[in-house]
């Protein structure tokens, strides 16, 4: 699969959170933390699930404590993404 | 970058203070549900009782094991300790009760905690007893068993309980039986349209790892009897609806006193005529 960028994962999840929401992509920040978002927990793990499938790897638990907000989380995706699509 | 913050909840959840010389009661809670569930009781408990909920979920050690395939690297009676220790210091009088897995836990405790210390009763709400006979082996757990818990599950954490018809997902496995509760859920109002199979499977291979931890922590844990009397309260649609007992009358030599309230495992947490059931027995015990 190719690698995903950083731009491509943001704007993922930026429009799987409104949806979940039910607000305009526009209306959700880049830079809040994941907990003060009105998502509760099995919504952030349909979520994950979700990206899960879509980026062909598994996450670890600890990926949303260390990339507390989209744009830290889409930085590391993108990362993540590159270096496996390279060792492929 | 913003940085990683703790955001980790205190293991002991203060609802509602006892006003002075009333009970304090004192439920260990094992988590699938928010330690929220319990709001309803601390409201259906009588004026100037106390409610505090002790959240195994606060507890690394336990919670990270449901999200790293089942397997706790603690045991019972360690977990047992680091309630006793959230308790302190423990407002008297007081009533302990344990809902699902946290009334093996509440046991623990009650042999863990000198005997001038311990209340009168212990209340297990639902809770399966951790003898032998009534201890599975994971592969007991067929996906028949579980995904009608977790459909139980699914509805009530949202607030919206629906049912599977009697023979919807019979011997068709995860992968084809999981499609048929997504319907169900979606039909129900529990789940928003259009949520992925593979967002439900995450959630359920998380719901089923929890399981799997709460059994791998009991298989090596030989309780001796209570020291005290037990009441158990079964829900209509227990885990194991068939059986009375839920396998506690070995442990319990000095009485068990058994009653039943309307609702499933889950949803006798919250709704109010389960409540009405339940929250006279702690205040009497």
């Amino acid at each position: 699969m190719a690698a995903v960028t950083a731009s491509e994962a943001e704007t993922w999840l930026i429009e799987k959170i409104a949806l979940r929401l039910g607000v305009a992509p526009g209306e959700v920040s880049r830079e809040v933390y994941f907990d003060e978002l009105d998502l509760d927990s099995t919504e952030a793990l349909i979520l994950a699930g979700e990206l899960e499938n879509w980026l062909g790897f598994e996450l670890s638990t600890t990926t949303l404590w260390y990339h507390p907000t989209i744009k830290d989380l889409a930085s590391y995706l993108a990362e993540e993404s590159d270096r496996r699509a390279t060792a492929a | 970058m913003r940085p990683p913050r703790d955001r980790r909840p205190p293991v002991a959840l203060e609802f509602r203070a006892a006003a002075a010389g009333r009970r304090t009661v004192y439920v260990v809670h094992p988590g699938a549900l928010a330690a929220q569930v319990h709001r309803g009781l601390a409201d259906a408990l009588p004026e100037g009782d106390g409610l505090t909920v002790l959240d195994l979920g606060a507890l690394d050690e336990y919670a990270q094991a449901a999200l790293n395939g089942g397997r706790a690297d603690t045991t019972v009676p360690a977990l047992a300790g680091r309630l006793l220790a959230a308790m302190e210091p423990v407002r008297v009088p007081y009533t302990l009760a344990g809902w699902s897995f946290g009334g093996v836990l509440a046991l623990a405790m009650t042999r863990a905690m000198p005997a001038e210390r311990r209340p009168e009763r212990l209340v297990l709400l639902d809770s399966i007893a951790p003898t032998e006979e009534y201890k599975q082996p994971d592969e007991a757990l067929e996906p028949d068993l579980l995904l009608g818990w977790f459909a139980m599950y699914l509805g009530a954490k949202r607030g919206k309980p629906f049912g599977l018809g009697p023979d919807a997902i019979a011997g068709r496995g995860v992968d084809d039986g999981l499609p048929v509760v997504l319907d169900a859920a979606v039909a129900a109002g529990a789940l928003l349209p259009g949520t992925p199979l593979p967002g439900l499977r995450k959630l359920y291979d998380t719901y089923v790892d929890g399981l799997l931890r709460n059994n791998r922590l009991t298989a090596p844990y030989r309780p001796d009897p209570a020291p005290l009397p037990l009441v158990l309260v079964q829900a209509e649609r227990s885990l194991v609806p068939d059986d009375p007992t839920l396998g506690w009358t070995p442990l319990a030599p000095h009485g068990l006193t058994r009653y039943g309230c309307p609702g499933d495992h889950y949803t006798m947490l919250s709704r109010p005529d389960s409540l009405g059931v339940i929250a006279p027995l702690l205040h009497a015990a």
